[in-house]
């Protein structure tokens, strides 16, 4: 048992943001497939639905699952194939969660203004 | 806990699991795991990021899948993504479903809504042709 420290967080969000993830997956082709019915169809409907911005926040948190879960693959990978992975795997979540936070800067900068209609 | 911990390196895996497939599923969640993480982050910048994610609408989305690049980039996408993903809700379903019935009645819900779900992306991928479609909707308004 890892007793609550960084190694069970760090399963802990990797197991809830795949869980959410793969039911967004399951959802978002069956939506994009709607494009198969033209442009006549239910495709424009639907996505105009899903441009209300409660979904809007909600893509928000799915792109912050989908980068902490890669990169917290990584440091899995880390830990299973390389000799000092398991040796590092605190810090290396610290910089999972870390990086993650870097990179939702410029993401959080570039959609905020769009869903507040003033981008 | 019953299950018995998760194993750590790729010897470890290989003592603990008692079959070839569980192995090569642990081997390819890795593999798939990191081809993902260059196909997830492309596809954010590309939709997300290059664009308006709050402008997508049909004329988008078919630009884009008449790109015979765009349709092989997604068909990757959706192959390593569902595979990666369903495998990884198996694993969900073993770790917290304990009840045999319910297990497999989870897992042939599951395994049924992908495979739906497979067919249907790969029909809205290669079924039709966006740049004949395209064409016909103009010829269609003039």
């Amino acid at each position: 048992m890892y007793r609550g420290r960084e190694g069970q967080w760090a399963f802990v969000l990797h197991r809830m943001s795949g869980v959410a993830l793969a039911l967004f997956l399951l959802l978002h082709v069956i939506d994009i497939s709607l494009v198969m019915w033209g442009p006549d169809g239910p495709f424009n409907a639907f996505l105009a639905f899903y441009h209300q911005w409660p979904f809007r926040v909600g893509l928000i948190v799915v792109i912050a699952g989908v980068v902490y879960h890669a990169l917290n693959g990584l440091r899995i990978i880390m830990m299973d194939f390389t000799t000092w992975g398991v040796k590092y795997q605190a810090p290396l979540w610290y910089g999972v969660l870390g990086l993650t936070t870097l990179i939702g800067i410029p993401v959080l900068w570039k959609i905020v203004p769009e869903i507040l209609g003033i981008a | 806990m019953a299950r018995a911990a998760a194993p750590r390196t790729f010897r470890d895996a290989q003592a603990t699991y008692q079959t070839n497939s569980e192995l090569a599923w642990w081997v390819f969640m890795r593999v798939s795991g990191f081809l993902l993480v260059f196909l997830t982050f492309g596809h954010l910048w590309a939709n997300n990021m290059a664009f308006n994610a709050g402008e997508i609408d049909f004329d988008y989305v078919a630009s884009r899948l008449a790109q015979p690049s765009v349709r092989v980039y997604d068909s990757f996408l959706l192959l390593f993504a569902l595979l990666h993903g369903v495998n990884g809700l198996r694993y969900s379903i073993e770790d917290y479903i304990q009840r045999p019935q319910r297990r497999v009645a989870a897992k042939v819900a599951l395994f049924t809504v992908a495979g739906i779900v497979f067919v249907l992306g790969v029909m809205a991928l290669w079924t039709f042709s966006f740049s004949e479609m395209g064409d016909a909707v103009r010829a269609l308004n003039e």
